[in-house]
């Protein structure tokens, strides 16, 4: 038998006995799950029925014509009655569910006005307005037949246009589109949490109980486990997302969901798609194990792993809920998008318009993130620093608390630790995220210029000098040499058109919004001279200082001990994260890249000076652009992709510049 | 059977075990001392395998444990202080898993079983979950796990931590009836009774070095101390200063 199907036995049998996983596995798909949408469907179906069967008491203030009275006595949903006092307050206290207040008449062409008054938070309200409202239209729909047959004409004159609504859709495609909507989020957490709890018991839990230690003195490749657990977390999250399907189509096939019967909908998924479905499961299952596997390894106690894993399941969760908003077109950019690939495919599946290509690429590339995240596994469960690290790292003696670093302050003491720089980070995002927008909206431009120099610069520099850090080390107040000033100067020159390049063509999958950018051309476009030099002061100079400082000062300092690329890579991301909006996500693939390529040239050279120059040469370009009458036509669509005769000179100004800073003596050869 | 060459592992700037060399000879008990931190555990795990050591060679039965880690494990058995039992797994699965993976044959594995469960008076608790047994049935399963390939070298991290008497007696019986078959044994441990007990020869770690090293007799001798435990703070005190 191999190593690692003998370990796969073994912690399914273990898993098996677990009973925490047992009721996400079993009992959560198979019992509770469709046991609440049954039952919070009987109870939504009894409460609609309880308002139905109790006509929704209606009263008529003004002068109400007897005509209108009969027909509100003769409707069967609602009831006339009579309250004493202000009619808000009758409708407050629900004695009347809504109240017509109808004008008077001044003559038989006249409009008569009628106000309906209702309580918008109140379902009974709402429906007795709804009764109310009907039976007033059918009055007035006499009242126009009166007239027209006063003047001798026919009905049809008052009704030039018929028109009416014909979905070419048949009710299982409505019911399908409705379906695909939510399903696939569901399925896609019902997967991830199958995967999630065995994954953390079999790597981080295993770590806590030490019998980790006691495996790998088996003669047993390290490979071979990860296989057996992968394996393991593997079949339980598709055995997790299979039951989960078979429900919804145990629920939704046999037709056990009365409501949707009710309004009309055939709510089943078609039966060729459900195998499809399943298949596409079972790489994102495989997807979920090894990422989790490999992430959980890393943690030395059930509880740590499952701190760790949770915000990662939260960033999984948001490209899965992508089918639910409106306006997103599915095509390969999406498709080959790890888990959003899968998530719209369930859609199209789910609606019968999933096509093969789209298919083929969602699978592959699922199948080669999961390979992937696979490798990721396997490499922390071969590293000895991963596995009993902790166990025995002494701790430092002569690493001064924060009080000690405050009262050693000016005296250098080495640069913030990664923790420390990224929990800065985050202070000032927030500090910016509720401070700046308030300065932005009161003061304007005013406004941002003040949040620049006063929540992230002052932040930055009392941050640096109070934690008694080395000011030069940590802000890499390096001079940068003539080699690394032209570097920086050819890698933005190239840069710069690679991020309008990634806005393009990322134009294609998320939808453009334009009153956002017509808000920011506003901002950035100068009339006059003082205005350009304003606007270079606020959006190009501020920016290069202030934001660079906390960046690919603090941020890059604190991170420095990293590896190379995690430190340039997290750097961009955070960047990129920091310039996101309340409107839109466009800008955060170009300004990440943006900040990966400054990040990069500022932990090359160890000078910050180079990042301030980048970054300024970045954002004076795009204000002088948007300022010149001539350039700002050609530059200005954001649909329209870069000049082509501009991409051969960007791509040779970013080698170029590449090179040349590659050549550079690394800080430590200084 | 064991031998240790100029072993170094270091944790960042701390070298948690340096230049350590020693050797333990088949039918031999070597008893580790040292304080807290000393290095005890890293040596040992570099010897399991489970570490790499950053210098010098180590060698279970002439199989170097760097190059050939797999044939290493084969030839060893290693408790760690920690035990090591899967919770949901019964005490007869817990051992029969490992036997599994030492690559026993299903008919050799069953007899092995039976003899480990008899030996070690499992049979009461056999069919029980690991999770449910005291610390006392607990040790035994898992000297029974180590045991299952019945390897010529034994590494036991501090084996009767936390035990009463009467288990900590259990461990001892095995130990002299281990060496009595012509096992190698290397164990740490803080009880000087234990090393006065059981072992033929002793080493002291302080700061991952060796520090002394002999037959406990030899040691107190050495030191002119009344007590072995004398000897040992001597030495401990001294290497520490």
């Amino acid at each position: 038998m191999s190593p690692w199907w003998i370990v796969c036995r073994k912690e399914l049998r273990e898993t098996l006995r677990d009973r925490r996983t047992l009721l996400m596995m079993i009992v959560v798909p198979v019992l509770l799950y469709p046991v609440l949408l049954i039952v919070s469907e009987q109870l939504l179906l009894f409460g609609m029925r309880q308002l139905e069967a109790d006509p929704a008491a209606v009263a008529v203030m003004g002068t109400a014509p007897p005509e209108l009275l009969d027909l509100i006595r003769e409707s069967e949903s609602i009831r006339l009655v009579e309250f004493a006092g202000e009619p808000e307050a009758a409708i407050r206290s629900n004695s009347v569910s809504a109240v017509a207040i109808v004008g008077a008449s001044g003559g038989p062409e006249d409009t008569r006005d009628v106000t309906l008054l209702f309580d918008a938070t109140s379902d009974r309200s709402q429906r007795g307005h709804r009764a109310l409202s009907n039976v007033i239209g059918n009055w007035g729909d006499a009242l126009l037949a009166q007239r027209l047959e006063s003047e001798g004409l026919p009905t049809s004159f008052a009704t030039p246009v018929a028109m009416a609504d014909s979905s070419i859709a048949r009710p299982e495609e409505v019911g399908g589109y409705t379906l695909g909507r939510l399903l696939p989020l569901l399925l896609v957490v019902m997967t991830l949490l199958g995967t999630f709890y065995p994954a953390i018991d079999l790597a981080a839990g295993e770590k806590e109980r030490g019998t980790l230690e006691t495996l790998l003195t088996a003669p047993v490749p390290p490979r071979a486990i990860v296989a057996g657990k992968f394996v393991t977390v593997a079949i339980i999250g598709v055995v997790v997302a299979g039951l989960n399907l078979g429900s919804m189509i145990l629920i939704f096939q046999t037709g056990m969901l009365q409501f949707a019967g009710a309004v009309g909908l055939e709510v089943s998924i078609p039966i060729a798609s459900i195998g499809i479905i399943f298949l596409t499961l079972v790489p994102l299952a495989v997807l979920f194990g090894a990422i989790f596997l490999g992430l959980a390894v890393r943690s030395t106690s059930f509880k740590e792993a499952q701190n760790a894993l949770t915000p990662v399941s939260m960033l999984v969760v948001i490209p899965a809920m992508l089918p639910i908003f409106p306006g997103i077109e599915f095509g390969p950019l999406l498709a080959i998008t790890p888990v959003a690939g899968v998530s719209f495919f369930f859609r199209d599946l789910m609606t019968g318009d999933a096509g093969f290509f789209t298919g083929a690429l969602v699978l592959g590339s699922t199948a080669a993130y999961a390979a992937a995240a696979l490798v990721f596994a396997v490499r922390a469960f071969g590293d000895e620093r991963i596995l009993f690290g902790g166990a025995e790292q002494p701790v430092p003696q002569d690493a001064p608390s924060w009080i000690e670093r405050i009262r050693l302050r000016g005296r250098g003491a080495g640069v913030p630790r990664p923790d420390q720089a990224l929990a800065f980070v985050v202070f000032v995002a927030l500090l910016y995220f509720y401070g700046g927008f308030q300065l932005q909206i009161r003061l304007g431009m005013g406004g941002l210029l003040a949040a620049e120099w006063t929540l992230l610069l002052l932040p930055a520099v009392l941050f640096v000098w109070l934690g008694g850090f080395d000011v030069r080390e940590t802000l890499s107040l390096r001079r940068p040499n003539h080699r690394a000033l032209a570097g920086a100067v050819l890698l933005i020159a190239g840069a710069t058109p690679a991020a309008w390049l990634i806005g393009w063509l990322q134009s294609h999958v998320i939808p453009i919004p334009w009153e956002f950018l017509e808000g920011l051309e506003e901002l950035v476009t100068a009339e006059s001279l003082p205005k350009l030099a304003w606007l270079l002061l606020v959006l190009a100079v501020t920016p290069a200082i202030c934001e660079e400082t906390v960046f690919r000062g603090v941020l890059l300092g604190g991170t420095r001990s990293m590896e190379p690329w995690r430190v340039v890579l997290l750097n961009g991301i955070i960047f990129g994260v920091f310039h996101l909006s309340f409107e839109t996500v466009i800008q955060f693939l170009p300004t990440a890249s943006l900040g990966i390529v400054i990040a990069w040239a500022v932990w090359r050279t160890g000078s910050i000076w180079v990042g301030m120059i980048m970054h300024l040469l970045n954002n004076a370009t795009i204000v002088v652009l948007a300022s010149s009458p001539g350039l700002r036509e050609s530059f200005s669509n954001p649909e329209a992709p870069p000049p082509l005769w501009l991409l051969p000179f960007a791509a040779i100004a970013l080698f170029t510049g590449f090179r040349l800073m590659n050549a550079l003596p690394t800080r430590s050869e200084t | 059977m064991i031998r240790l060459h100029d072993i170094t592992k270091a944790y960042g700037p701390l070298k948690a075990v340096d230049r350590l060399s020693l050797s333990v000879e088949a039918g031999e008990v070597y008893a580790l001392l040292g304080p807290n931190g000393a290095g005890k555990t890293t040596a040992l795990r570099c010897l399991a395998t489970l570490l790499t050591p950053d210098g010098g060679s180590a060698a279970i039965c002439g199989v170097d444990v760097t190059h050939d880690p797999l044939g290493a494990r084969r030839r060893l058995a290693f408790l760690a202080a920690s035990m090591g039992l899967y919770e949901r797994l019964t005490a007869r699965e817990m051992i029969g898993y490992f036997g599994m993976l030492q690559g026993l044959d299903a008919r050799v594995l069953e007899a092995r079983l039976d003899e480990l469960i008899e030996l070690f008076g499992i049979g009461d608790f056999a069919g029980r979950l690991c999770g449910r047994l005291s610390t006392g049935q607990r040790q035994r399963v898992s000297l029974a796990r180590a045991l299952v390939h019945d390897p010529p070298v034994l590494i036991l991290d501090e084996p009767t931590l936390g035990l009463d008497v009467l288990s900590g007696q259990t461990i001892y019986d095995f130990i002299r009836r281990e060496r009595e078959r012509g096992k190698a044994i290397l164990f740490s441990t803080h009880q000087m009774d234990e090393v006065d007990l059981l072992a033929d020869r002793v080493g002291v770690l302080g700061k991952g070095r060796l520090v002394a090293e002999g037959s406990p007799a030899e040691l107190v001798a050495s030191r002119g101390a009344p007590t072995l435990a004398r000897a040992f703070l001597d030495l401990v005190t001294e290497s520490q200063a």
